[in-house]
């Protein structure tokens, strides 16, 4: 294959991911800011979970790839008289341990705010901040796709048996939040799958980015028609 | 009476001052609101802190609790807050 093909073909995935991400962030972000006063004038604990969730999304999805665009634009490591090679390991380790941190908390965070209720005499999200931090130093640190993989699993069986066990024993079934939240977790899964082993999901990447900005932007739509705005 | 949420018992709080043309006294605040002295107390506080009430004083030199715009803004979306809470099932 022509190098010069390559290349077109790694922009466009940059541009691609580029683009993904800004669409993520600023959906999280509207999420966020548009239920702002809802929680200011209610100080609902469930809320504010819930639009925390969306905050760590943003954060996450701005060190996935965002910041190495803006860095590499600006050429930081000229700037900062570090060779590119030292540059790039300590920058792609750093954003990583970031990325991996704020995407599990960002988990964490959208279940205790259906959990909260039931956990509320032993205040979890600590526990929840210890671990996501050791998840992420794991996995940063031993690169290892078995690892990272093995996590994962655990990480969406425990939270596909939490969410199940808090539908079932729910009064009110006629929403489908519960659906759109699973989607959403197989989904987080997928991209993070995604940016360790990008040969695997190669072909199938814009196809994950679709139908997780599919889900993105039905979670904006449903909680912005809630929010009245 | 079943137990009311939290959120439930501030609007329940606010209504009964609204519906009292936007000031009432305090006695017959705490006896409407069907709540204990101290869980009254407790809300009470809460209401002044989030500045959602304002106590003034009327001509006879009385103390009158009375809604503020922030308070009336929670009774406008308190509707809004719980089909938010209810459809995330927060």
């Amino acid at each position: 294959m022509h190098p010069g093909f390559n290349k077109i073909i790694m922009q466009q995935a940059i541009s691609t991911e580029i683009i993904y991400s800004f669409i993520i962030i600023i959906c999280s972000l509207m999420i966020y800011f548009g239920t702002k006063e809802l929680y200011e004038l209610s100080s609902y604990k469930g809320i504010k979970y819930f639009r925390q969730a969306f905050l760590f999304f943003a954060i996450a999805f701005f060190f996935r790839s965002f910041i190495k665009y803006l860095l590499v634009y600006f050429n930081v490591n000229a700037i900062l008289e570090i060779s590119p090679k030292t540059f790039n390991l300590l920058f792609s380790q750093t954003t990583l341990l970031i990325f991996m941190y704020f995407s599990f908390i960002a988990v964490f965070y959208l279940l205790y705010s259906v959990m909260w209720k039931k956990w509320n005499h032993s205040n979890k999200i600590y526990l929840f901040h210890f671990l996501t931090l050791a998840i992420a130093v794991i996995i940063t640190i031993s690169r290892n796709p078995l690892i990272y993989l093995g996590l994962n699993i655990l990480l969406i069986i425990f939270i596909l048996f939490v969410f199940l066990f808090a539908s079932k024993n729910k009064k009110h079934k006629k929403n489908n939040l519960y659906i759109i939240y699973i989607l959403l977790f197989i989904f987080w899964i997928l991209n993070i799958i995604d940016i360790l082993v990008p040969t695997i999901f190669i072909q199938f990447r814009i196809l994950i980015y679709l139908i997780s900005l599919g889900i993105f932007l039905t979670i904006l739509y449903k909680v912005l028609k809630k929010v009245g705005n | 009476m079943s137990k009311r949420e939290r959120l439930e018992i501030i609007k329940d709080i606010l209504i009964i001052i609204q519906n009292n043309k936007n000031s009432i006294r305090i006695t017959p605040l705490i006896r409407k609101s069907n709540l204990s002295s101290s869980r009254f107390k407790q809300y009470f506080n809460e209401l002044l802190e989030k500045r959602f009430i304002k106590i003034i004083r009327n001509s006879k030199k009385e103390k009158i609790i009375s809604l503020t715009d922030k308070g009336s803004n929670f009774l406008n979306k308190y509707k809004t807050i719980v089909n938010f809470i209810e459809e995330f099932e927060l």
